[in-house]
């Protein structure tokens, strides 16, 4: 397979009205650590983007920073760090489900549109990307948004790239809006006899006025692992900001949750560590044969987890106060099973993580959704990449 | 600013057309008459005004369907319409076109705590979702000035802030779901109380979209829990460049406020005329700064905040010491359109973004810009995200006043886009900046959002005339031009 390196817009543009009169289609890669996340693509040829990298303009102040989309991630987070912001989002970084040792790049970062524990609070990769510019499936080179916090100037097209896993167009230039790094950060765990009352720690944790930044809900055997809880479920809420306001509603929040179960608090360390297990999904290893991911409304996944536990076989937690259920699991029924009591429990959408080629083949890994959102979906697609030479089936039709 | 000239055949058409859809929903819910569509004719843009061809004000989603599909079918031309206080004229009606109005979507469908949202009709006023649930102590947070009238439908179409969407966000970060009505008649469900619709962010692009892709017919946002202490900082400036460092200065320390206007030294004084909020009138710039949270994190902000106000060259610090205080020190900012309003027969509101680093230079130009206009301009800016509100001061009746300030505000609109910046920060193009569009983006820009334009209502019938200043038959954007041959780089492989 011819595979094609360019390393500015205008190449991108050349190669792809190439394609277009010869009808080659294309699969794009930036480091390649998600290739196997999507269903499967059939190209016929390979577009690489790690050639089109590096940080453009950091500007601390402005809260901005402009890279090319092949950046690694790592870079990025490194050159924030180090002035003390962050990406607010917690991009999912791949390595420990996908294997590899790349955190992969900026480009697939927003092409996937994972964001990690906080999105609950301050939202996901899409509430952070201001700006792009790009080349189409027509060929046409194109821009939408700005480098300003506050634009409403023509349609948000920036929402469509976040997670349109590249079947839209081939973005260059990436602007991201980025926030100071909290300067201190615990967690509380609260063990809980059952599920229920580990999800209602998290939503009144949310509902309370002391600015939890992330909640999540650990089982039996995970909490046990990571020596979390002797024989109960752990919800984990964390906290951060200011020393002196971290203090205070960590004590408000003891108070407001010691009815419901045991507390103890994670240091600073022990707590990062932990979130980062969270955000990647840690807790689960190759042995799982599939996993997926649900996005609910938070109280329906003890629901949504105790019917699915009833007859099938599975590993899970949740982030996202129990808004994001990670659940592994074997079995040709299992993703029918999924969407069917996620259906009936009010709703949401089941990605299938991880899975051989041949499983993501026989099962649709995004939420099919009604016929005619699907249409309108595909009009969408269409509407950037007529000839469907972007990653063509990847995601949608 | 033209609007387009109206479709003789639909004007002839219109008293078949109003009993075509008195024959899908009640009678009542047709207006036709001139007194009554009065009401309808403009919206906060009121230099433009426009009677419909129909105001219709269905009541349920399965009505707004039935007039959608209708009008796709006998192509009649559809401007939907909240509560009529766009800025720039998104709401401005059609003489051609049907007004469809949602007033009658009234009423709150859902409160959930457990998932901190409310679910509601469009029409309910931005206000009324935070006045639903104050009493259990939480709110909407996204804060537009005109939320007692603005609508939470409008709000969605024009993806709208406020001052808190610093700390905050827009609409667009609160909002969760909703259920909307495409041109052909489809009803859609996307997103709701989970985070994240699946597949393309139709809710994204949906926001923001000006009435142009759907009619949005239910929401559902995130309601916050209200922060345990709230107190404002009123900081006076001899000049607006050392307050715009300042501004940098606490982003730059890491303190990301609730809340950050700055007001310059003509909004000062029109303010302090108007509401006696005890503003310096003495200074040439102010700014109002809210921090909230827990109490103790709040004085420490404060006190951080007010260090470095002092080494930034502050002539005045007050600091809100009580709830009412707070208040008083918003009364004067909060007012500052009517204040504005008192000192001129009328005034113009801008709304362009720029970095905030380029502050002191965009104040520079526009002090000229008054000059060469000879029109007066008072400031009010939110500041922490570089959006500013130049309110242009004219007399409508002297005779070229009007002209001048519209000529005035599209020059700063101008500049805005040369600082790096953008036309509109929350008020939206419409048809008042629809002509500038191409200051900011190239044909190929717009063509690829008129793409977007044609996957959800091929016909330009839903507000057409608004955001774009061409409009290209959907047939000819979706043309492909396949430039066989041309190789500008043959160094790279060919198939
Ligand atoms: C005094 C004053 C102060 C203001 N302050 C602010 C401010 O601080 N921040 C800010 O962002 N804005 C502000 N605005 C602007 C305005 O209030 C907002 O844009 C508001 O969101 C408009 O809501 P509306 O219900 O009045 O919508 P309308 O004016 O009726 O309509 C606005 C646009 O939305 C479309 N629309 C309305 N409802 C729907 C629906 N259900 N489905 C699809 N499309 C729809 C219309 O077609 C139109 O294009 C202010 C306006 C005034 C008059």
């Amino acid at each position: 397979m011819d595979i094609l390196s360019p390393t500015s817009l205008d190449e991108v543009r050349d190669i792809i009205r190439n394609c277009l009169s010869d009808e080659t289609s294309l699969s794009l890669r930036g480091a390649g650590t998600k290739s196997s996340l999507g269903n499967p693509v059939v190209a016929d040829a390979q577009m690489q983007l790690s050639g089109m990298s590096g940080i453009i303009t950091y500007e601390p102040e402005e809260l901005i920073l402009v890279a090319r989309a092949g950046t690694e991630l790592t870079e990025i987070e490194a050159l924030l760090e180090a002035h003390n912001q962050m990406l607010s989002f917690e991009p999912f970084h791949p390595e420990i489900l996908y294997g590899g040792t790349s955190s992969g790049t900026i480009g697939g970062m927003v092409g996937a549109g994972l964001s990690g524990p906080r999105r609950i609070a301050s939202g996901g990769v899409r509430d952070y990307l201001l700006g792009f510019n790009a080349v189409s499936g027509r060929g046409d080179i194109f821009q939408s948004g700005s480098r300003v916090m506050k634009n409403v100037t023509g349609y948000d097209l920036s929402k469509l790239m976040a997670g349109s896993f590249g079947t839209l167009a081939i973005m260059d230039e990436i602007t991201i809006k980025v926030l100071p790094a909290p300067e201190t950060s615990v967690s509380l765990v609260v063990s809980c006899s059952d599920l229920a009352s580990a999800q209602a720690a998290c939503s009144q944790a949310f509902a309370s006025a002391h600015e939890p930044t992330a909640a999540c809900i650990l089982p039996r055997d995970i909490a046990a692992n990571v020596n979390l809880g002797g024989d109960a479920f752990a919800a984990i809420i964390r906290l951060e900001g200011v020393e002196v306001s971290v203090a205070n509603r960590l004590t408000e929040m003891q108070n407001l949750l010691g009815p419901i179960g045991e507390l103890h608090s994670l240091t600073q360390e022990l707590s990062a560590n932990l979130w980062r297990q969270v955000r990647d999904a840690a807790f689960f290893n190759e042995t799982h044969e599939q996993i997926w991911k649900l996005s609910v409304a938070p109280t329906a996944c003890v629901g949504i987890v105790n019917k699915i536990k009833t007859s099938i076989d599975a590993s899970y937690f949740m982030d996202w106060a129990g808004g994001l259920i990670w659940l592994a699991g074997a079995g040709e029924r299992l993703g029918a099973d999924i969407r069917d009591v996620m259906a009936s429990n009010g709703g949401g959408h089941a990605t299938l993580m991880r899975a051989s080629d041949d499983r993501r083949q026989n099962i649709s890994v995004f939420q099919p959704q009604a016929p005619a959102l699907m249409s309108l979906h595909t009009r969408i697609r269409r509407a950037f990449d007529p000839k469907q030479l972007l990653n063509p089936g990847r995601m949608g039709a | 600013m033209s609007v387009p000239a109206a479709d003789q055949d639909i004007l002839a058409r219109r008293s078949e057309i109003a009993k075509g859809l008195k024959s899908i929903i009640p009678n009542h819910l047709v207006i036709d008459d001139d007194s009554s569509m009065r009401a309808f004719d403009a919206d906060g843009l009121s230099a433009y005004r426009q009677m419909p061809l129909l105001v219709v004000l269905p009541e349920t989603t399965e009505q707004v369907a039935a007039i959608l599909k209708w009008c796709q079918t006998e192509q009649v031309k559809v401007v939907p319409r909240g509560a009529g206080t766009s800025l720039s004229g998104g709401a401005t009606p059609l003489g051609d076109g049907i007004l469809l109005g949602l007033g009658k979507f009234n009423k709150i469908l859902e409160v959930d705590y457990d998932n901190r949202c409310v679910v509601a009709q469009p029409g309910v006023t931005n206000l009324g979702i935070t006045h639903e649930v104050q009493d259990d102590g939480f709110y909407y947070a996204p804060d537009p000035s005109s939320q007692i009238a603005c609508s939470i439908g409008g709000n969605v179409a024009e993806n709208s802030g406020g001052v808190h969407c610093l700390k905050y966000g827009l609409t667009t970060n609160n909002l969760l779901g909703i259920e909307m009505v495409t041109m052909d008649g489809e009803i859609l469900r996307i997103g709701g109380k989970h985070l994240d619709a699946g597949d393309l962010d139709v809710l994204g692009v949906m926001t923001g979209s000006e009435g142009l892709l759907g009619v949005v017919t239910e929401v559902t946002v995130r309601i916050l829990r209200k922060p345990a202490t709230q107190r404002a900082m009123l900081v006076g400036f001899d000049t607006v460049q050392e307050a715009g460092t300042a501004v940098s200065s606490v982003i730059a320390a890491g303190i990301i406020p609730a809340g950050m206007e700055m007001m310059d030294g003509p909004a000062i004084n029109a303010a302090e005329d108007f509401a006696a909020a005890g503003y310096p009138r003495d200074a040439d710039a102010l700014l109002i700064i809210e921090l909230d949270g827990p109490e103790v994190e709040v004085d420490a902000l404060l006190e951080r905040v007010e260090a470095i106000m002092k080494s930034e060259g502050a002539t005045s610090i007050r600091v809100s010491t009580s709830e009412e205080e707070r208040n008083q020190f918003w009364a004067g900012r909060k007012s500052a359109f009517p204040a504005v309003g008192r000192i001129s027969p009328d005034y113009l509101c801008m709304d362009g973004t720029i970095p905030r680093k380029a502050l002191p230079e965009m104040l520079t130009r526009m002090a000229g810009m008054s000059q060469k206009y000879g029109l007066r301009v008072a400031n009010v800016f939110h500041a922490g995200d570089g959006n500013l509100h130049p309110l242009i001061l004219f007399d409508a009746n002297a005779p070229g006043e009007w002209e001048r300030a519209e000529a005035f505000g599209a020059d700063i609109l101008r500049n805005c886009v040369a600082l790096g910046g953008v036309l509109t920060g929350e008020h939206g193009v419409g048809i008042e900046k629809r002509d500038l569009m191409g200051e900011m983006f190239s044909e190929d820009d717009l063509k690829q959002q008129q793409r977007v334009k044609c996957a959800f209502d091929p016909d330009h019938l839903l507000n057409p005339g608004k955001v774009f200043p061409v409009l290209h038959r959907c047939a000819e954007l979706g043309r492909l031009h396949v430039h066989k041959g041309q190789m500008p780089h043959p160094e790279l492989p060919r198939f």
